[in-house]
């Protein structure tokens, strides 16, 4: 495999497993507001309950974080990036449903970070991180991600920091009126 | 002897190293915002002093539009909220705690929402709470009231005149807002509802 394919296979997995990690840490420090943006896409009057929705993005933030850890610290794992590639699907479906339905409306995708309503750049932006999940799906050399204990823990370590940079950057814009939709 | 490093761990530190730079950003803009940003809360909600702009509006289910004329003797709270926004959701909670209590007792209450009627069935608060929801049906009128976030609350005596506008969900802040539109808050006292814009939305 040429070595630019194998850099832009390994640079999407690292970039998606980022932005997982910053996603689902952002979620975590606004879950009201998030949750607020799961009922919209709830069929079932039951799971539209305040607890449940809740609850349901504690899952999808939770989720969120642990693939992304497990994507950037355990490289080797090839069915991880099978799963981020389902996660990535997930998104460009949820995007092209907000976009039908709910046009305009904020997605809170980085939490209060995000304020950008369901468009069509969004799509784009979805089915680009689709593309870049398939990338990194793609056979590299066993030599280019075996990663000894040390290093793991360190990618985790770094994990964890955006993660909680994530949340106390999504914590600080929360503390804000929310700004009204058109 | 050279230690070989795993290409992939160069680029996960280069990913990591772009994100914590992106965020490292984003956290000094919002301390930009929040030291020098009292200037952009100030315009939210109508200058208090003033008169308050009619509006009209449609009730969920209904086609016809309702007038509201401020200032027919009546004192009114004004709330701004929408069911996709949750201290929107905690406001309509707190109002209707109040109702509940009595002490909304000669104000009417109007929640006008902006958020399509469909959504307030995803919303308990929402689709539960006996205060009267409305649409705007005309922009006319909303301009005035400078709806730039919400939940915004505005506090109308009843001579039509806006005794205090902002931000509240919590009840202490909500009942200063009654007593801002009843008439029984001094005037300092109802300037300092309104600085309380920004606190009380989390």
């Amino acid at each position: 495999m040429p070595a630019v394919l194998q850099v832009a296979a390994l640079a999407c997995k690292a970039v998606i497993a980022v932005l997982l990690l910053a996603a689902g840490g952002a979620k975590l420090a606004d879950l009201p507001g998030f949750a607020s943006t799961v009922r919209l896409f709830v069929p079932t009057p039951a799971l539209r309950s305040r607890r449940a929705s809740v609850l349901l993005a504690v899952g999808i933030a939770a989720g969120e974080l642990v693939a992304g850890a497990v994507s950037l610290s355990v490289p080797k794992a090839g069915w991880v990036n099978l799963a981020v590639l389902m996660i990535c699907v997930a998104f460009l479906a949820t995007w092209t449903v907000g976009y039908v339905r709910h046009r305009g409306r904020s997605c809170r995708c980085f939490g209060a970070l995000s304020a950008r309503g369901f468009d069509r750049a969004g799509i784009a932006r979805a089915a680009a991180l689709v593309v870049a999940a398939l990338v990194a799906t793609a056979p590299v050399p066993t030599r280019t991600i075996e990663l000894g204990l040390g290093a793991q823990l360190a990618l985790l370590a770094g994990g964890a920091l955006i993660g909680c940079a994530a949340f106390s950057a999504a914590r600080a814009v929360g503390r804000q009126p929310l700004p009204r939709q058109a | 002897m050279m230690m070989r490093i795993p290409l992939y761990l160069v680029i996960a530190q280069w990913a990591l190293l772009g994100a914590l730079g992106i965020l490292v950003i984003v956290l000094f803009r919002q301390l930009g915002r929040l030291l020098n940003g009292t200037a952009k809360a100030a315009e939210l909600g109508p200058v208090t002093g003033s008169r308050a702009a009619a509006l009209s509006y449609v009730r969920p289910g209904e086609q016809a539009p309702h007038q509201l004329r401020p200032g027919g003797g009546q004192p009114l709270l004004l709330a701004f909220v929408d069911p996709t926004c949750p201290s929107c959701e905690q406001l309509v909670l707190t109002l209707d705690q109040l109702r509940a209590a009595g002490e909304l007792a000669g104000t009417d209450v109007l929640l006008l929402i902006s958020d399509p009627v469909s959504y307030l069935q995803i919303s308990d608060a929402f689709s539960g709470t006996g205060l009267e929801i409305g649409r705007p049906a005309d922009p006319a009128g909303l301009e005035y009231y400078r709806v730039t976030a919400t939940p915004l609350l505005v506090a109308v005596d009843a001579a039509g005149t806006v005794t205090a506008a902002g931000s509240a969900i919590r009840s202490a802040e909500v009942r200063r807002y009654v007593q801002a539109c009843l008439g029984t808050m001094q005037a300092p006292a109802a300037a300092e509802a309104v600085a309380m814009t920004g606190e009380g939305a989390a």
